[in-house]
């Protein structure tokens, strides 16, 4: 499609404004973790003349960056009330394991739904959409005592099962739009040439369909990444996630706002390079996958 | 130098170096004469006594007693290697605790301690869970006062410990020590002992002395002095300074802290002595007028915040004064912090109009306008390890590594007569970061104004959802008058004793 | 096309295979809940006693005279129905905005996204330290373009506390839209586009007549998605709220979480989960009928 310059120029300062808005309060955000508390709040609030201190971050992640005002001393290493780098770990670990899993499972259910034709397809897929209805508060306790009976409380498995299973919807009903995207006459030709199921989906389909998948496991990460429910309920004291071990931050005597952002600013950049990492996929892939070129 | 002359004196250029009155190069050289390194420097800037203190600065004013090292090392041995785990809510002492003290705990007697840091009903949820399935997941259990009626049955009592096992009781551990008054308004339920107090935060009445002087404007006494001095500031210095900020957020607990002060000041009570919801008769309308009408002299986001957003307005200079936690007081005084650093002052909370005795109400309640949320430590019954568990809680609560939570902890009040009067604590009783200097008037808010809520299992309800949802919405014009509001709380209320 | 032929191939093959691991997954973990939940709606948990004791029906009964119950039934589908408006004609706009090969738009898409990665009780903390009375930077902005009175508390105020949450809940969720739409945009094929260029037909023309049309799949999965969440999503009422002013903001995930966690009715908290199941089904099932869904 052509666009004349004007329009152009004009949709490249809308798209930028747009985002922009989007943007401004995951700056104000991250401003906040490089304040000490006086200026955090403050009326007219301080956009951006502060005096900066990595206090913030030391204190999240147990070491001494050395920047900041006056003397300060080392921070606890690994010890500090607040010392949460181990978090971040428990969180890449959980987020990227359980995507592998609902991404698996997903896809070979998904591409079944999309190529085969059985009575009772359509009802299927609504009894999988159905899963997801359910509250997780109503998850939560029968899931505690189960894990409990499995001995999967407070363990790595327990909470990417978890995390595979309550994406296992999302993920089969966005892989199954993608693979409805990909004309189904190429399975059809290579079938009557003899090919098998399987071969077809590995050799030809699941090719074509990476960049569905990218955008699937991008959002399947982004549901592990913040949830909370599950971790909360389902954790003792060995693992725990970024969005639990954020409510730390809220102390009987106070909330620790600095703190809480840092840690939220530090934990934008794992799940940010899974997405721009993936973006690249996204953009190419979608646009394979279609008639489009 | 003797230490603490030392300590006063540093504490002294600390504050002159931070506002502004020393320059840097003078200050670290006078820190050198006293023989402080530089990592020893943090005091009174860049650090969060607040939320801690960092490791240097521990070492330098806390160390542990040597006799209770010797006696873990001691009674530890056939434990070495055990894992002790408990849930608690993100308090001074658990966290103080967690981060700097567990390590001698550890050392000593090889056993492993881990903490787990939640909200605080998730606490609730998890000893519920744990409770309910005979778990053992959880050795020790952190008592909100308010559900010591729910788990009275599951825990230990102290006393029987203490005295059931000669030779796991830690010397000098002295059960008397614990304040009577804590004792029987958080740790005791009916006559069991659920544990022993660990943690005591209080309302107690902070302000601002400056504005106060400048005002001719004396510390408030009653709480109708608390009205017109608020009022008074608010009329003269505001919108940029109010004479008092709230913690009024609608559906949350601090709401309901907050009114039951006003209500036990003004000779009300929540239930009365045939155990049926008594805010909505004459005290309490009375009361919650007067709550009105402060409120209206409040700054105007009041009706948002917590007591985190009061706290703030206190310690960004919006308020001039606030009756509420303690804790706050060391906070304020921490100038890396906030702006008034040196300028608040804590009085007892203001006398009450009138006050009703204990008989006189439902549930135990302790009418007082010195609103408390303490709560206590106990060993649970369903612990696999409960001799490990109950030396840690020995430990824990014991009159040394009190000291060394309040130090560490940033001026927490603590639970035992002795550590008030400990040299350590005093020494800290200057204008700083992690002051101490209130704590004389926390422990006398402690023996003569204290209220506790009552003990009742529906109580988290009432307290977290019932009470402070329907004060929110009458503050929010929901209701056409205090009496219409405090009649349909009182229905509910009601409603959930008979459900 | 030998179409009979292909279909005979098709249907040859076994479908049990391919699902055998996706439902041995959910049955596990979504049929034992369910059922457990139903039992549990005729059960309490009685503390004192330590006991989950049967009920019969009374959790059921009690639902009809709880009026908590039917206010946050009302909040929810206002919240609901705002929230998914806005974030579907918010998503697509800002989707077909961003559908082109400007300069740094790679960039802006990427970075659209960022508010996805942030958990939604932070996000909620967040705009709640924004839109403080006091403090907030939010309510300068606001105050500084005349649109809000200082003493007006975004949060506290009875009319406004809804708008003040759903800032934060549309703010998160716009992006999810924005990225299903996009990949939906991107597989689009151009040729229909490139006849009705040269019909010459505009650009509103194009979107009401191809784009539409061909998108409805996508729109209808973003649509279910999103919508079988906003029922289920309590943090920003939680964290900025609490359910107050009163209960202006007072959603039922939220009285379900509450009756779960902080009162620990699990009998009642279950009952009230399966109200919110049963009214999710429905309008799941209208819509999938309305507009025609066929998966």
């Amino acid at each position: 499609m052509h666009q004349s310059r004007g329009i152009r120029t004009l949709r490249t300062i809308a798209g930028w404004l747009v985002v922009g808005v989007f943007f401004f309060p995951i700056y104000f955000w991250t401003t906040v973790a490089f304040r000490n508390a006086k200026d955090i709040f403050n009326w007219p609030p301080i956009f951006v003349d502060f005096e900066p201190t990595a206090r913030n971050f030391e204190q999240v992640f147990g070491i001494s960056l050395g920047f900041g005002f006056g003397a300060q001393e080392a921070v606890t290493p690994g010890g500090g009330n607040f010392y949460m780098a181990p978090r971040l770990w428990d969180s890449i670990v959980i987020a990227s394991m359980s995507t592998v899993l609902a991404i698996v499972v997903a896809t070979l259910a998904a591409y079944c739904l999309s190529r085969m034709h059985f009575r009772g397809r359509h009802e299927f897929v609504n009894w999988v959409l159905s899963t997801r209805m359910m509250p997780p508060v109503a998850v939560a306790v029968p899931m505690f005592f189960i894990f409990k009976q499995f001995s999967l409380l407070d363990t790595y498995l327990g909470v990417i099962l978890v995390h595979g299973l309550m994406n296992l919807p999302l993920a089969v009903l966005l892989m199954k739009s993608f693979f409805d995207d990909i004309p189904s006459e190429i399975d059809e030709s290579a079938l009557l040439d003899g090919a098998s199921r399987w071969t077809i989906f590995r050799r030809i389909v699941l090719p074509m369909a990476k960049g569905g998948i990218a955008a699937t496991a991008v959002l399947c990460f982004i549901f592990s990444w913040t949830e909370f429910l599950f971790v909360l309920t389902l954790t003792q004291t060995s693992i725990k996630t970024v969005p639990v071990v954020s409510s730390t931050f809220v102390t009987s005597i106070g909330t620790a706002w600095g703190n809480m952002a840092a840690l939220g600013a530090a934990a934008i950049v794992p799940a940010f390079i899974v997405i721009m990492l993936v973006q690249r996929h996204l953009v190419r892939g979608l646009t394979m996958g279609s008639l489009k070129q | 130098m003797k230490d603490s002359i030392r300590k006063g004196y540093l504490a002294n250029i600390t504050d002159k170096y931070v506002r502004g009155q020393m320059d840097r190069r003078d200050f670290l050289r006078f820190a050198g004469k006293l023989g402080l390194g530089a990592s020893a420097l943090g005091m009174g800037f860049g650090n969060r006594p607040f939320f801690g203190m960092s490791s240097a600065q521990a070492q330098e004013a806390y160390q542990p007693s040597p006799d209770v090292i010797a006696w873990l090392k001691d009674v530890g041995k056939p434990f070495a290697g055990t894992t002790l785990k408990l849930a608690t809510e993100s308090t001074p002492p658990s966290n103080a605790i967690n981060s700097q003290l567990k390590k001698y705990f550890e050392e000593a007697t090889g056993i492993k301690v881990e903490i787990e840091v939640l909200p605080l009903e998730q606490v609730l949820q998890k000893l519920t869970l744990d409770v309910a399935s005979s778990l053992g997941t959880y050795d020790l259990y952190y008592i909100d006062q308010s559900w010591a009626a729910s788990f009275s049955q599951d825990v230990f009592d102290p006393r029987e410990q203490y005295s059931a096992k000669a030779d796991l009781a830690m010397p000098n551990y002295n059960l008397d020590d614990f304040l009577p008054a804590l004792v029987d308004g958080i740790a005791k339920y009916e006559d069991r002992w659920v544990g022993v107090p660990y943690d005591i935060p209080i309302f107690i009445m902070i302000y601002r002395k400056d504005i106060y002087e400048k005002l001719g404007l004396k510390a408030p006494a009653t709480l109708e002095e608390l009205y017109t001095n608020s009022k008074a500031i608010t009329d003269q210095m505001g919108p940029n300074t109010y004479g008092y900020a709230g913690q009024m957020k609608s559906g949350h607990y601090a709401l309901e802290c907050e009114w039951t002060s006003f209500l036990w000041g003004h000779g009300g009570s929540i239930f009365n002595a045939d155990k049926k919801f008594s805010g909505n008769d004459e005290q309490g309308i009375a009361a919650l007028d007067y709550y009105s009408k402060l409120r209206a002299i409040m700054p105007p986001g009041v009706d948002g915040w917590t007591w985190d957003g009061q706290g703030q307005a206190v310690a960004q200079g919006v308020a001039a004064s606030m009756l509420s936690w303690g804790e706050f007081f060391p906070y304020f005084d921490d100038p890396s912090q906030t702006k008034i650093s040196g300028l608040c002052e804590a009085v007892v909370p203001p006398q009450p109009i009138a006050l009703r005795t204990v008989k006189e109400t439902g549930y135990g309640e302790i009418p007082g306008v010195g609103h408390q949320g303490g709560s206590s430590l106990a060993v649970s019954k369903y612990s696999k390890n409960p001799d490990a568990a109950w030396l840690f809680m020995q430990w824990a609560t014991c009159a040394d590594t009190q000291v060394g939570i309040t130090v560490l902890g940033g001026g927490t009040g603590p639970t035992r007569s002795s550590v008030y009067d400990d040299p350590r604590i005093k020494a800290n009783a200057r204008v700083g970061a992690g002051t101490t200097r209130h704590l004389q008037v926390v422990r006398e808010t402690i023996a003569n104004h204290m209220g506790s809520e009552p003990d009742l299992p529906e109580w988290a309800q009432i307290s977290s959802d019932t009470i402070p949802v329907g004060l929110g919405k009458y503050f929010a014009g929901g209701y056409g008058s205090s009496k219409e509001a405090m009649d349909d709380i009182a229905g509910q209320v009601e409603g959930i004793l008979k459900g | 096309m030998a179409v009979a032929q292909v279909k005979r191939i098709a249907i040859s093959d076994s479908p049990i295979p391919w699902l055998a691991p996706l439902v041995a997954l959910l049955v596990v973990f979504t049929i034992y809940p369910l059922f457990y939940n139903i039992w549990l709606s005729f059960h309490e948990y009685f503390p004192r006693k330590r006991a989950i004791q049967f009920v019969g029906m009374q959790n059921w009964q009690q639902l009809w005279e709880d009026t908590r119950f039917w206010s946050s039934l009302g909040v929810t589908f206002v919240y609901f129905a705002v929230a998914l408006v806005f974030e579907i004609v918010l998503g697509m706009a800002i989707a077909l905005l961003l559908d082109a090969e400007l300069p740094g738009f790679g960039g802006l898409r990427a970075i659209l996204s960022l508010t996805l990665v942030i958990p939604p009780a932070i996000a909620g903390m967040m705009f709640l330290l924004m839109e403080d009375a006091q403090f907030g930077v939010l309510t300068y902005i606001l105050n500084s373009l005349g649109l809000l009175d200082k003493t007006t508390p975004i949060l506290a105020t009875s009319s406004t506390a809804l708008a003040g949450v759903l800032v934060a809940e549309i703010w998160q969720w716009t992006p999810f839209m924005v990225l299903i739409f996009m990949a939906g945009l991107r597989s689009l094929p151009a040729e229909p586009y490139e006849a009705a260029m040269i019909d010459g037909a505009s650009a509103f023309q194009m979107f009401r007549r191809l784009t539409l049309p061909m998108m409805s799949k996508v729109i209808a999965v973003a649509v279910l998605l999103r919508g079988i969440d906003l029922f289920r999503v309590f943090d920003y009422v939680f964290v900025m709220t609490s359910g107050g002013p009163g209960t202006a903001t007072y959603t039922l995930s939220l009285y379900a979480w509450q009756q779960t966690f902080s009162f620990i009715k699990w009998g009642y908290g279950a009952t009230l989960s399966l109200v919110s199941l049963a009214i999710i089904m429905v309008l799941a099932n209208i819509f999938i009928r309305v507009f025609k869904v066929r998966w």
